[in-house]
C-alpha cells in the first residue's frame, strides 16, 4: 500500500501532472446557473403571455357559442406558449438538477420553487406589459402566428359570421350604430329595446366596442349584447341594461 | 509528518495544491477506505483495483480545486471513485465480478437486507443468498454496500452518488425489496 502512494507521486511528479485550474470550474458552475437563469426569464416571459392572453380573453362565449365550458376553454388555450412555458420549465429543471448542489433537492421541490419563480417573475412581466407587447408584436408581424398560433381577443371578436364583431364607433344614431371594425371594414349595426348593453360600454363615436349578435347582411349586424373592448363591461359606466324602446338614454346615443 | 498528519482534510487540500507530496498524506488516510469500496464494488482482483485507486488518487489531484467545503472530502472522494469504476466497467463492457466480498461483509450485507430472526447458520443457504445479491443490478447492490458494508449516512450517500435523500431511501428500499424477492423465488426458506 505504501508503495501505490509513493508511485503515485512520483507519477504525478514525473508527468507534470497538475491540479486544473480554478477559474474552469467557476466558470462551469457559472454558465450552468446562467443557462438556468436564460431558460428561467423565457419561461416567464411565455407565462406572461398566456397570463396576459387570459386575462384579455372572454371566457364566457361558450354560451353563446353553444359550446361546453371545457371544450371552449380546450379551443382557445394557447399551445403554443404552454408548450414553451413546459419546455423552459423541464430545461430549467435540468440545469438547476446539474449545478454543483442541484442533486441535493427532490424533482418536487426544484418543480415547485422553479414552478413558483417562473409564475412570480412570469406575472411581474406581464404587469410591466412586456407580455402583452411581445404578444401584439407577434400578431402584427408574423402572419402566420396570428393565423394559426394563437386565439388572441381580436381574432375572437372578429368573427362576424359566429356572431362576434368588434370595432370603433363611427356615428351614433337612433337604433343604428356605425362602426369600423378590426380590419377597417364599416358595419352598421342594428339595435333595439332588447339590446343588453353592459354598464361600462360607452356608445360614443372613437369608443371600442365589442358586440355579440347576428351577421344580417354583407355589412350588417344586429347586436344582442354590447360589451366594451375591455373587460366584460360589468364594471361601473354611464350606460348599462336595454335601450328602451326609443334606443335612447341619458345621451348615451348621441356622438361626441 | 506528525504535525501534517493532525491537519484537517481541507488543510491538507490546500497544501497539495502546491506540493504533491502532502498529497500523500490525503492519499494515506484514504487509500484504505477508497480500496475496499472499490473492491466491493468492482470485484476486481487486487492488482486491478490498485490500478484503478491510483488512477483515482490522480483524478482527484487534477480536480482538487473543484472540491467545495460544501460536502465532507471523503464523500467526493468516493463520488470520484464510483464515477471512475462506471467509466471503467463502461470501457471495457465488463460487468462486475462476483465473489469478492468478505464473509463478514457478506453477513452484514444479508442481515440488513433480509429480516433474519437468528444468526445464518447453513452455510449452504448463505451461499445461496450471495447468489442473489451477486444478480442484482450494480445500482442496487452499490446502494447497499455503501448503507450496510460501508455505513455511510444517507446525506454522505446522497453526495457520493449525487442523487436527492429521497432517492436513495427508494433505491435502499428497492434493493432489499428485489433481494427478498430474488430469495422467495430461489425458495431460500433457511432463517
Amino acid at each position: 500500500m505504501k508503495n501505490l502512494i509513493q508511485d503515485t507521486i512520483d507519477k504525478i511528479e514525473r508527468q507534470h501532472i497538475t491540479p486544473e485550474p480554478g477559474w474552469k470550474y467557476l466558470m462551469k458552475n457559472y454558465s450552468l446557473w446562467l443557462l438556468f437563469a436564460i431558460v428561467s426569464i423565457l419561461a416567464a416571459l411565455s407565462f406572461s403571455v398566456v397570463f396576459d392572453n387570459a386575462e384579455n380573453l372572454d371566457w364566457d362565449l361558450y354560451q353563446f357559442m353553444h359550446q361546453g365550458r371545457f371544450s371552449y376553454f380546450l379551443s382557445i388555450i394557447p399551445y403554443f406558449w404552454i408548450t414553451l412555458v413546459v419546455a423552459f420549465l423541464v430545461a430549467a429543471l435540468f440545469e438547476i438538477r446539474k449545478t454543483e448542489t442541484g442533486y441535493r433537492y427532490s424533482w418536487s421541490k426544484i418543480l415547485l420553487i422553479t414552478m413558483g419563480s417562473i409564475a412570480i417573475f412570469g406575472l411581474f412581466v406581464s404587469f410591466l406589459g412586456f407580455g402583452g407587447k411581445l404578444n401584439s408584436k407577434l400578431n402584427k408581424e408574423i402572419p402566420f402566428y396570428r393565423q394559426h398560433m394563437m386565439i388572441t381577443k381580436e381574432s375572437q371578436w372578429m368573427q362576424p359570421s359566429k356572431g362576434f364583431l368588434a370595432g370603433t364607433i363611427i356615428s351614433v344614431a337612433k337604433n343604428k350604430l356605425e362602426i369600423k371594425d378590426l380590419n377597417d371594414k364599416r358595419w352598421d349595426v342594428s339595435i333595439d329595446d332588447k339590446t343588453l348593453i353592459r354598464p361600462s360600454a360607452n356608445i360614443y363615436q372613437n369608443e371600442m366596442i365589442k358586440i355579440i349578435g347576428e351577421k344580417k347582411g354583407e355589412d350588417n349586424f344586429k347586436a344582442q349584447e354590447i360589451r366594451p373592448w375591455t373587460g366584460k363591461g360589468m364594471g361601473n359606466g354611464q350606460n348599462g341594461g336595454s335601450l328602451d324602446g326609443s334606443g335612447n338614454r341619458g345621451g348615451m346615443m348621441q356622438g361626441k | 509528518m506528525d504535525k501534517k498528519e493532525s491537519l484537517t482534510d481541507s488543510e491538507l487540500i490546500e497544501m497539495a495544491k502546491q506540493n504533491p507530496e502532502s498529497f500523500g498524506i490525503l492519499m494515506e488516510r484514504y487509500q484504505g477506505p477508497l480500496f475496499h469500496y472499490i473492491r466491493r464494488i468492482s470485484q476486481l482482483p487486487k492488482d486491478d483495483i490498485n490500478d484503478l485507486l491510483q488512477e483515482v488518487f490522480i483524478k482527484i489531484y487534477q480536480k482538487l480545486n473543484e472540491y467545495s467545503e460544501n460536502l465532507k472530502f471523503s464523500s467526493w472522494a468516493y463520488r470520484i471513485a464510483h464515477n471512475h469504476v462506471v467509466d471503467y466497467f463502461r470501457k471495457t463492457s465488463a460487468r462486475p465480478k462476483t465473489n469478492a466480498l468478505e464473509g463478514y461483509e457478506w453477513e452484514k450485507m444479508i442481515k440488513a437486507s433480509v429480516h433474519i430472526e437468528k444468526d445464518i447458520m447453513d452455510k449452504d443457504c448463505a451461499e445461496k443468498i450471495k447468489k442473489c445479491i451477486q444478480d442484482m443490478p450494480l445500482a442496487y447492490k452499490e446502494i447497499l454496500i455503501l448503507r450496510f458494508i460501508e455505513e455511510k449516512e444517507y446525506e454522505e450517500i446522497m453526495d457520493i452518488l449525487k442523487k436527492p435523500k429521497g432517492t436513495v431511501a427508494t433505491l435502499i428500499r428497492r434493493g432489499k425489496k428485489l433481494l427478498a424477492e430474488k430469495i422467495k423465488e430461489q425458495n431460500i426458506n433457511c432463517f
